[in-house]
């Protein structure tokens, strides 16, 4: 636990201790303090833009100790191909496994709820076969198993209090997130907090009214350790599951970053948008989550 | 008992080949039945349809209502064949309908001593029926035939309800046992998840008609051995009539026979009577007499004719009775309403031949059911006619076609359901959505929600929005999106309808309006009107 993590966190247990704390200012300038390192490594193979991105981040071993329990939770939502920008890029799922095994990772596990028949995701998103081609027992792709999901209280939560959130996502020693960044209807993008959205239960499309905040106040329970945004393709239109080669921009880049906010918000920038035009981004700044302001990250840029 | 060992230890070993020969097609049928699924490929691994591919029966009903040969029900001109030479064999030896009720006799309180069929003509005169009126466009065929009943029972009752248990035995062990516990039962519920059960629960409408018709069947048992073999079955009929005539004949009792009747009495098909003959028409060659037999006088062979007990064939009054059925009933269905405007409701698979042929052609045995990966497909009621019941329909709120998906046309077995290619899967109009305006959030309430969107699977989207500036609840002017179809896009695929978060009824409904079968259903196209 870094100290601003610390920090955060003894600010929220003295608030939900009664006392009169005004909790957003403090927070809002304490993570403000240290200015979030993020990492953009533009180029092809995806694997080299992948570690590059890490390695300027400390490497892979900053975020997964020896004998840890590792999830990566990438967007496998729909039922369509790696080249239609609707899921995670196979190939940027596989480098962060094996990046992660190298670190010492115990176990990798690897889910995501979907949205299609979850076979289906899995298999025409490229990842089960990119994992499969590891043959590492450690590293398992599972589907989703109903009787995991918790309910847990979102103390902090503005507009969403309570949820079912799955326990393997809560009980890991290293969570990382791994968005691709795409186009919404409603949220216009969709990036890593969004995403978050795979590792919960019920409902989900009742969180679609107020969703940036309920999207922020999700993340104040679900904090992953590291957010790495797949960019390398770009669904620009018809998101977020797309279909059509017309709507993708292949951009070959790779975002990295602690985070989260900050993650979200570089990336909002490659479709030409700012940060505040997202709902949950603002959201999330406005909590004390993370950094949005562009011109206040150490932005590392990197080609391979 | 005296025994005569020589011919004894040969029907021995037909009597143990025709059980194993039963467990195996038994675990075949199951296995088959478990693999109608997807496996990872777009095409299904198995041919799972196969059993009702070699049903006579069903090949000629659906021949009869379609008017025309159909390729893929051929196979079952090689099983009426077998008919030929080896009797009913095949209701002794492969029927796994058969084999499941000679299971469970063992658990039931049966008539041993029952050898008296008590409706010998009934199964013929079904089947007469079924295929008469299959010609004149009613369709009975799939209530009666063995294998819709068996799978029906099994994909829409016995697979989910045993899905549920399982489920709900290793939730409690994974949330209340010990971990020593877990160490054992996780493995065995892992296995199961990925090789037994299917990927997800699925829930059916008619489940317990489905389990009532089934365990109906079986309870037969209780009258006596075979009930529905013997009586109803007009599978079973009709491997009678060609057995009758067969080449296989069987010796029974006869002069030097010492009368004893153990063998009558143990016949599980009521097939010999009181002089001891076996009739062909009956004998399923379970050879349970030839091995019972104290001075082993029962043989079976391709030579010398042995005397056939007399046959109960059908009166002049069967055959008009059948023939009144068979005007009589089309006659009525041509007056339901349905006839004049059908179910909006009534969404067929995508590939679905039009309403007329697809209802002769389909013989109700839910494969197409039990391949849905989306849990979308449902057995109609009376939504198609009283001659639909049991017919898939696509029931939206409960699951959605999967766009990418083409498993239902593989699954069919008599082309009902046509094998579309990917390509065309993706443009099939089944249905259209529409609007409910005083539900959907961004109408009814200017609460943003956008889920329909979302979900929509066409490449295009076939749900769009418009940004518009509404007073909201509160008084306050609120900019939001608000959706709407694009009929020329939609495909009536339901996603929208099943992922819509309002509780209980869905704001966007999918109707059977513009499916591409019926061209009289054509939306009105905007730009023709010069609306757009």
């Amino acid at each position: 636990m870094d100290r601003r993590r610390f920090l955060q966190k003894a600010v929220a247990l003295t608030a939900g201790a009664g006392m009169p704390v005004p909790l957003v200012n403090i927070t809002k300038a304490l993570a403000a303090a240290p200015a979030p390192e993020v990492s953009m490594v533009t180029g092809v193979p995806y694997e080299a833009a992948v570690r590059r991105a890490l390695s300027m981040l400390g490497g892979m071993g900053a975020f997964v100790g020896e004998g840890s329990r590792v999830v990566i939770k990438p967007n496998i939502g729909w039922d369509r191909s790696p080249e239609l920008g609707a899921n995670t890029h196979p190939l940027v799922v596989r480098a962060l496994a094996e990046m992660a095994l190298e670190a010492g990772a115990a176990e990798v596990k690897v889910f995501d709820r979907t949205c299609n028949e979850r076979r289906r995701c899995y298999v025409n998103s490229g990842i089960q076969s990119a994992l499969e081609e590891m043959d590492d027992g450690r590293v398992r792709l599972e589907h989703i198993d109903d009787r995991k999901f918790v309910e847990v209280d979102i103390k902090r939560g503005k507009s969403l209090k309570r949820w079912q959130i799955y326990k393997d996502a809560l009980d890991a020693d290293c969570y990382i997130n791994v968005p691709v960044a795409k186009n919404h209807g409603l949220s216009r993008l969709t990036l890593g907090l969004k995403n978050s959205m795979g590792v919960i239960g019920g409902n989900r499309g009742s969180l679609h009214f107020d969703i940036g905040q309920k999207l922020a106040d999700l993340a104040t329970v679900l904090q992953p350790t590291l957010t790495v945004v797949d960019a390398t393709r770009m669904l620009l239109a018809n998101g977020p599951q797309g279909g059509r080669l017309s709507d993708v921009k292949v951009a070959d880049t790779i975002i990295a970053t602690r985070d989260p906010v900050a993650a979200d918000a570089l990336a909002t920038t490659l479709f030409g948008l700012r940060p505040e035009d997202i709902g949950s981004t603002v959201a999330a700044f406005s909590m004390g989550l993370g950094e949005m302001n562009v011109d206040a990250m150490r932005i590392k840029k990197g080609r391979v | 008992m005296n025994r005569r060992p020589a011919a004894d230890g040969r029907y021995r070993i037909y009597f143990h080949g025709r059980r194993i020969s039963q467990l195996i097609f038994l675990a075949l049928f199951i296995f088959l039945f478990i693999r109608t699924d997807y496996t990872g490929s777009d095409q299904l691994e198995y041919i799972v349809n196969i059993i009702f591919r070699l049903d006579p029966f069903l090949a000629a009903v659906t021949m009869l209502a379609a008017k025309t040969v159909i390729a893929l029900m051929l196979p079952a001109l090689l099983v009426l064949m077998l008919a030929l030479v080896a009797g009913r064999s095949f209701c002794g030896w492969f029927c796994p309908l058969g084999t499941l009720l000679d299971g469970c006799r063992h658990a039931l309180p049966t008539d041993r001593g029952g050898t008296r069929t008590l409706y010998p003509r009934l199964g013929r005169v079904l089947l007469l029926a079924a295929l008469l009126l299959a010609f004149f466009g009613f369709h009975i065929a799939g209530y009666l035939d063995p294998f819709s009943i068996l799978v029906r029972g099994l994909a829409q009752s016995v697979y989910p309800a045993s899905h549920g248990v399982i489920e709900s035995f290793f939730t409690f062990t994974y949330t209340q046992a010990p971990a020593f516990v877990n160490a054992v039962t996780e493995p065995v519920y892992g296995w199961l998840r990925s090789e037994v059960l299917p990927a997800e629960r699925k829930f059916f409408e008619l489940v317990y008609l489905s389990a009532f018709i089934l365990l109906l069947v079986v309870l037969g048992e209780v009258v006596q051995k075979r009930f529905f073999c013997r009586n109803i079955c007009p599978l079973g009929a009709m491997f009678g009539m060609v057995s009758r005539r067969g080449l296989l004949k069987t010796r029974g009792g006869s002069e030097i026979c010492g009368k004893c009747r153990i063998c009558s009495s143990l016949c599980r098909m009521g097939a010999i009577d009181e002089e001891r003959a076996v009739d062909m028409a009956r004998c399923n060659l379970c050879i349970e007499c030839a091995v019972a037999c104290p001075r082993q006088v029962i043989s079976f062979g391709f030579g010398g004719a042995s005397p056939q007990p007399a046959h109960a064939g059908l009166s002049r009054r069967h055959f008009l009775g059948v023939l009144a059925a068979g005007i009589v009933l089309p006659a009525v269905k041509g007056a339901d309403v349905l006839a004049k405007s059908d179910d909006p409701l009534l969404i067929r698979p995508p590939g679905a031949l039009p309403e007329k042929e697809f209802l002769g052609r389909c013989v109700r045995c839910a494969e197409c059911m039990q391949v849905c990966i989306g849990n979308a497909l449902q057995p109609a009621l009376f939504e198609g006619g009283l001659d639909g019941v049991f017919t898939p329909m696509l029931v939206a709120r409960t699951g959605y076609c999967e766009f990418n998906c083409t498993l239902c046309g593989q699954a069919c077995p008599t082309g009902a359901i046509r094998q579309l290619s990917l390509e065309e899967k993706h443009r099939a109009v089944i249905g259209n959505a529409w609007f409910d305006k005083d539900r959907c959030l961004p109408y009814a309430k200017a609460v943003p929600c956008m889920v329909c969107e979302e979900h929509c699977p066409t490449p295009e989207k076939a749900i769009r929005f418009a940004e518009v500036e509404v007073t909201g609840a509160a008084g306050v002017v609120v900019s939001i999106k608000q959706p709407y179809v694009v009929d020329e896009l939609c495909i009536g695929c339901g996603i929208c309808e099943n992922k819509c978060p309002l509780p209980g009824r869905s704001a966007v409904l999918v109707t059977s309006a513009n499916e591409e079968r019926d061209p009289t259903k054509k939306l009105p196209d905007p730009y023709s009107l010069g609306y757009g």
